[in-house]
């Protein structure tokens, strides 16, 4: 028989809740609480998450956050500026020394990438692993991913794009350079995509969850069984939501 | 003086350094390092800022500095590397 594997589907969550449920998972994992697992989640209010090392101010423009209702918070994980709208964001946890995860980083994003481009190949998708943390179609990005390890744990979350508005996405984030804001927009307009684009229809988030559930599956040789929090992890949330993630320090720390 | 520099490493992901030095002595006083790159562990990078501070701003000398203090941590960058950091932070010298 094959391992089992928590799958959580934990819904639409703010910003802060999102990503204290990702921490708190690494915690009760790294403690040996909970099984390895897999979350698929959404952001509702859609939200801007930026790279641990991102100065916050530097990266978005909050007065627009504010006007336009999208939150916004600082991810432990590294890499950048992530507008989260129409899309199926995944976390995964897992013990750093698992036989399925490569001790060098890299190769552990290549190995969880993988899961999501079987995932995509169950939509009918080719896709293709472009390090460092990026998924292409046709050479043009589906998918983001940032990995942490913390505890003896890795921690990877990323997103697969429903749909994409590249003009929304650039009304909130800051760029260094006004003048070339419209140069920048056609460039990322270009090189970005959806699975409605590559689909020519729209797709709704429980296909994509499915067949990504696939994908992990496939990838790791592993059945997800569908599971809740624990108490535990429900407490250790909490408490990161309103240490870190909802706080001003934190957001504001860079 | 304070002073600014955004530098994408080849290859790789976006420096943008906030660096305060006396130009008198060429000395830095404050250097912060944000960007979308990655780094393991990701507090160390406050470690490498604080380390920095009182470093004088030269290549050679900087990129030695960084070395030891990537090996003193046991820091691993992706997207970024020693070589990019120091060039990143000798741009902020006009």
């Amino acid at each position: 028989m094959s391992e089992q594997w928590r799958l959580l589907l934990t819904g639409g969550n703010t910003a802060s809740v999102n990503m204290a449920v990702d921490r708190a998972i690494l915690v009760a994992h790294s403690e040996g609480k909970v099984p390895p697992t897999v979350r698929f989640y959404n952001w509702v209010p859609p939200a801007i998450s930026i790279g641990y090392f991102q100065s916050l101010t530097e990266e978005v423009d909050i007065n627009a956050c504010k006007k336009l209702g999208v939150d916004y918070v600082r991810r432990i994980t590294g890499g950048g500026a992530v507008f989260h709208d129409k899309e199926l964001t995944y976390s995964i946890v897992i013990s750093e020394t698992h036989s399925s995860i490569p001790k060098n980083i890299l190769k552990s994003y290549a190995r969880i990438c993988n899961a999501l481009i079987r995932g995509l190949q169950e939509l009918g998708i080719r896709g293709t692993y472009a390090p460092i943390n990026d998924i292409v179609v046709d050479g043009k990005k589906i998918s983001g991913n940032a990995q942490t390890r913390k505890i003896n744990t890795v921690l990877q979350h990323g997103t697969i794009l429903l749909d994409v508005d590249v003009d929304k996405m650039f009304s909130l984030l800051k760029v260094p350079n006004e003048k070339i804001k419209d140069k920048m927009i056609t460039d990322v307009k270009q090189r970005v995509t959806s699975l409605h684009h590559v689909l020519d229809t729209s797709i709704g988030f429980d296909q994509v969850a499915a067949a990504m559930k696939t994908g992990f599956e496939d990838e790791f040789r592993v059945t997800l069984v569908e599971g809740t929090l624990t108490d535990e992890e429900i407490i250790h949330a909490k408490r990161f939501e309103k240490e870190y993630f909802s706080s001003f320090q934190w957001n504001h720390r860079r | 003086m304070l002073s600014r520099s955004i530098y994408k490493v080849p290859q790789g992901k976006l420096l943008k350094i906030s660096l305060t030095y006396d130009e008198n002595t060429n000395m830095i006083s404050q250097v912060r390092i944000t960007g979308d790159f990655f780094a393991y562990p990701e507090e160390a990078i406050e470690l490498l800022e604080k380390e920095l501070i009182n470093s004088v701003l030269e290549r050679e000398y900087l990129i030695k500095k960084i070395r030891s203090i990537i090996k003193k941590y046991n820091i691993q960058f992706i997207g970024i590397d020693a070589e990019g950091l120091t060039q990143a932070i000798v741009m902020c010298k006009p």
